[in-house]
């Protein structure tokens, strides 16, 4: 362990206990190694020199959703997400990444053209899989056992991709910027679509961002800074090159990356920082790029009715919790789908993904998000809307696993609903 | 530790006897961040488990450290002689809330949060309240018979506790107390496990008396300009015949402390602060605060603030809440005391310790529970300056002094641990002293539960 702002870092904890009250993976361990004041601990005694096992280390230290919910309660706010993802960078240096997650991370996502490929190929591939399950949300597969645990559903992917999906020349200059993400674009390319026909509602010419490389995040926390830097230096440099006006995310994830994370990979003084802060000055969540535009004013009534209170939110953890931004996505909904959106039970509890938690432990990833998608269908809730890819993905797949009729959508998805509706 | 001793637990337990350094970093704290490692880590799921690692420890000679939520501030959990850590968290059932006979009966890994609101629930209360009720466990909470913000009203941890049942040192489970409102049958061994720290037995059930759920609560937040006001105004309280459920005094170096992390906007002049609670009927509570404003005004209060609704109150408590936890942004290291004078007393001890501080050159940070007359003394230090140290610790003794000179007690609610046994004696004399030690000896022969605890020729050097 290296890294110097680690022991400035980790040395507010005052190791009271506060973390356990509100970990997400806490009551699936029932052990201190699981939460944040435990983390900290074995960082300290590995800079302090005590660490007998740098890969035991770095294997607790990926034992975390980073759903940054310990980080929210503590009194010291200490900064728990920046510990952990920096404890998992330091310690990658000494143990290595796998050699698939660097060829992933590193080559594949870092380019718009690879990414393509490589869905196009898992596309053609995952019509051998045998059992499909159709959800309120679109067809599902069932997932080889063995591969990636047991029970595992994926979305059927499309043949074309939301950007492959747009005209030459289409969408390539504009006011507004539209930064999709990965997962909008090349496995839900209709969440895609609709936020980008929505954020064209608003009446300001809008571009989409094409050259997108992934926002970075994967990486990040797979402690692989250098892919994670890649992607970021790169995207930001693209991003401010083009000069647009605000810079809109429809995923909570992608936004964190380009609002916080991008200032603890660039470092200060570098041209690439100045991107960092042109960007990040202009980056906004769809929801509140929807309020702040207006466009929800041209909304009619929505209709009264037989579905007051089927339709929840949930809240991302990255978007409502770290970045603060609950409020708007309910503005939003409260405005395009009137009654029918009520307070979800459980609203604010983690989906249980984690990005690559849930591939590493999906056992537990699909406890924590099966009893969450559980939770709010047995109080009601018969759509759940969110802000994030992962959070889609997650919830999608676990619907599929429990309940199929339940419909999990972007919020995206009901304004454009609302807006075009016939 | 003996190879045959984690043999014999790794039958017992299987994968629930942790070995990893990595697991063994994560039980070395608790809340006073001082470390020793274990040589294991143990997650009982039942009496019977507890008792043969107990069994095992007496046949090779090994520690055995109780250890709730590790939330303690006296050391209790910390394995000072290495050994084992049974860790309590997997033993979290509460068993049965019996609404007739007002009573709980719980598994010692329960959250008192967890506790307080499942008796909510039903319309009943667990009135302890320690500042880390969130996370700390009732097993915890007895061993070191945890106090807490509501004590001034309705006690502490013990008064609670009306049996348990407990592994001793020798292996044997030992039921104590009755399920009934009285009992008087025998010696009261149960108050006699009550604040052991986990010495004596290791709390494996408890049987904890319920209350009906007070109606409605309103909560108060007076400024005054300084502690000698505040102290008065709590006295009158007293005077007053009312009996509030918090009196939670902060003086201004507490108040700098939060507001440096959470800005709460305070009036002009503020030197000293006052966070009073009632509870009771809708039109008791109404009064009663009414009442509470009038006496701190009449006092020299600056201003009140009142709130009844939850969130309101929320906002109210959040400048006292905060406290503990942010005074690790004003220096690295705190030597946090929690002595209890005579109500009476509390304008003089806050005197000494405010000329106290400037006469040694030391940080010193004062609140607590002013209803009881306990006060948590934080004397502030880097940790990195030896004379420094030297000053705080000259300090802390000179508090002790102070506060046994004025007929208190060093410890309101900590425990003595690792911190005070140095100054165990000094309250208790060597008598008091020496039968605790005969006792010891009663429930624990081989000295297998919680080495080096409470005792000074036992005690780790405070550090």
């Amino acid at each position: 362990m290296r890294d110097p702002d680690l022991k400035a870092l980790t040395g507010l904890c005052a190791k009271c206990g506060t973390c356990r009250t509100v970990c997400t993976l806490y009551p699936e361990r029932k052990a201190e190694i699981a939460v944040a004041r435990g983390k900290v601990a074995l960082i300290e005694a590995a800079m302090s020199g005590e660490d007998g096992d740098a890969a035991a280390v770095q294997e607790a230290l990926t034992d975390c959703l980073l759903c940054g919910r310990c980080e929210r309660a503590c009194p010291n706010q200490v900064l728990v997400e920046e510990i952990v993802m920096k404890g998992r960078a330091d310690l990658a240096e000494e143990v290595g990444i796998p050699a698939w997650k660097r060829v992933l991370f590193g080559k594949v996502m870092a380019s718009p053209a690879a990414t393509e490929i490589a869905r196009k190929a898992a596309a053609a591939g995952q019509r051998l899989l045998p059992g499909k399950i159709p959800t309120a949300s679109g067809l599902h597969y069932r997932f080889p056992d063995g591969l990636g645990g047991e029970g595992r559903t994926i979305p059927k992917l499309p043949a074309k991709g939301f950007i492959e999906s747009l005209g030459k020349g289409e969408a390539a200059t504009g006011e507004v910027m539209l930064f999709v993400g990965c997962v909008f674009d090349h496995v839900f390319p209709e969440v895609g679509r609709a936020a980008y026909e929505t954020v064209k509602a608003s009446g300001k010419s809008v571009a989409v961002f094409r050259d997108a490389a992934c926002c970075g995040l994967p990486a990040m926390v797979s402690g692989d800074r250098r892919s994670a830097t890649g992607c970021a230096e790169a995207n930001v440099r693209r991003l401010r090159a083009a000069e647009p006006g605000a810079i809109v995310f429809p995923c909570g994830s992608c936004l964190l990356m380009f609002r916080r994370n991008v200032f603890s990979l660039i470092p200060k003084g570098t041209p690439a920082y100045d991107d960092a802060v042109s960007v990040a000055d202009r980056a906004v969540d769809y929801a509140s790029f929807l309020l702040s535009s207006g466009v929800l004013d041209r909304l009619p009534d929505p209709p009264p009715g037989e579905k007051v209170g089927e339709i929840g939110y949930h809240d991302p953890c990255h978007l409502s919790g770290t970045l603060g931004k609950g409020p708007e996505a309910r503005e939003v909904l409260s405005r395009a789908v009137g009654p029918a959106f009520a307070e979800m039970a459980g609203a604010d509890l983690c989906c249980g993904y984690g990005g690559t938690f849930n591939v590493r432990d999906y056992p537990t990833s699909a406890r924590i998000g099966g009893n969450k998608v559980a939770v709010a269908a047995r109080a009601g809730t018969k759509v759940i809307s969110t802000a994030c890819s992962g959070c889609v993905l997650q919830m999608r797949d676990m619907a599929a696993r429990t309940d199929p009729s339940v419909r999990v959508v972007h919020i995206a998805e009901l304004v454009h609903q609302a807006l075009f509706r016939k | 530790m003996h190879a045959d001793a984690l043999s014999a637990l790794g039958n017992l337990f299987g994968d629930r006897l942790r070995t990893s350094l990595e697991t063994r970093i994560c039980y070395s704290f608790d809340a006073t961040r001082k470390t020793f490692l274990p040589d294991a880590v143990v997650y009982p799921i039942n009496a019977e488990e507890v008792r043969q690692t107990v069994l095992l420890a007496n046949r090779y000679r090994f520690p055995v450290v109780p250890r709730g939520a590790g939330s303690g501030f006296s050391g209790g959990s910390l394995p000072v002689r290495g050994g084992v850590v049974l860790s309590t968290e997997r033993m979290d059932r509460i068993v049965t809330v019996d609404t007739e006979n007002l009573y709980a009966v719980v598994e010692p890994g329960v959250v008192t949060g967890t506790l307080k609101e499942e008796a909510r629930k039903k319309g009943l209360f667990y009135p302890p309240d320690p500042a880390s009720l969130k996370f700390s466990t009732v097993g915890g909470n007895i061993a070191e018979c945890s106090g807490g913000m509501s004590a001034v009203k309705y006690g502490v941890t013990r008064d609670y506790v009306l049996g348990l049942e407990a592994v001793l040192g020798t292996g044997e489970l030992l039921r104590t107390g009755v399920a009934t409102a009285k009992g008087v049958v025998g010696y009261d061994l149960t108050r006699m496990l009550v604040g052991s720290e986990g010495t004596l037995g290791i709390v494996t059930r408890a049987t904890l008396r319920l209350m009906p759920l007070p109606e409605t609560a309103a909560t108060l937040l007076a400024f005054f300009p300084e502690n000698r006001k505040s102290a008065d105004a709590v006295n009158a309280i007293v005077a007053a015949r009312v009996t509030p459920s918090a009196m939670e005094l902060m003086d201004r170096t507490a108040i700098d402390c939060v507001q440096a992390l959470m800005p709460v906007p305070l009036p002009e002049g503020t030197g000293s602060a006052l966070l009073l609670e009632v509870d009771g009927p809708e039109a008791q509570v109404a009064r009663e605060a009414d009442l509470l404003t009038e006496v701190c005004r009449a006092h020299g209060a600056i201003e009140v603030r009142r709130a009844s609704d939850a969130q309101g109150r929320d906002e109210l408590w959040k400048l006292r809440r905060s406290i503990s936890p942010a005074l690790l942004r004003v220096a690295p290291v705190k030597l946090n005391e929690d002595i209890v004078v005579p109500r009476s007393r509390l304008a003089d001890m806050f005197a000494f310790l405010s000329d106290l501080s400037a006469r040694r050159n030391v940080r010193i940070v004062n609140f607590g529970h002013a209803g009881d007359g306990n006060i948590h003394v934080n004397i502030m230090i880097s940790g990195t300056d030896a004379d420094e140290t030297r000053r705080a610790e000259e300090a802390v003794a000179e508090v002790f002094r102070k506060t046994v000179e004025m007929g208190g007690t060093i410890s309101g609610e900590h425990g003595v641990g690792i911190s005070k046994a140095p100054f165990l004696e000094m309250e208790v004399g060597p008598l008091g002293v020496a039968v605790m030690k005969r006792l010891k000896a009663c429930f624990d022969p081989n000295g297998i539960l919680n080495p080096g605890k409470i005792f000074l020729d036992e005690a780790a050097v405070r550090g």
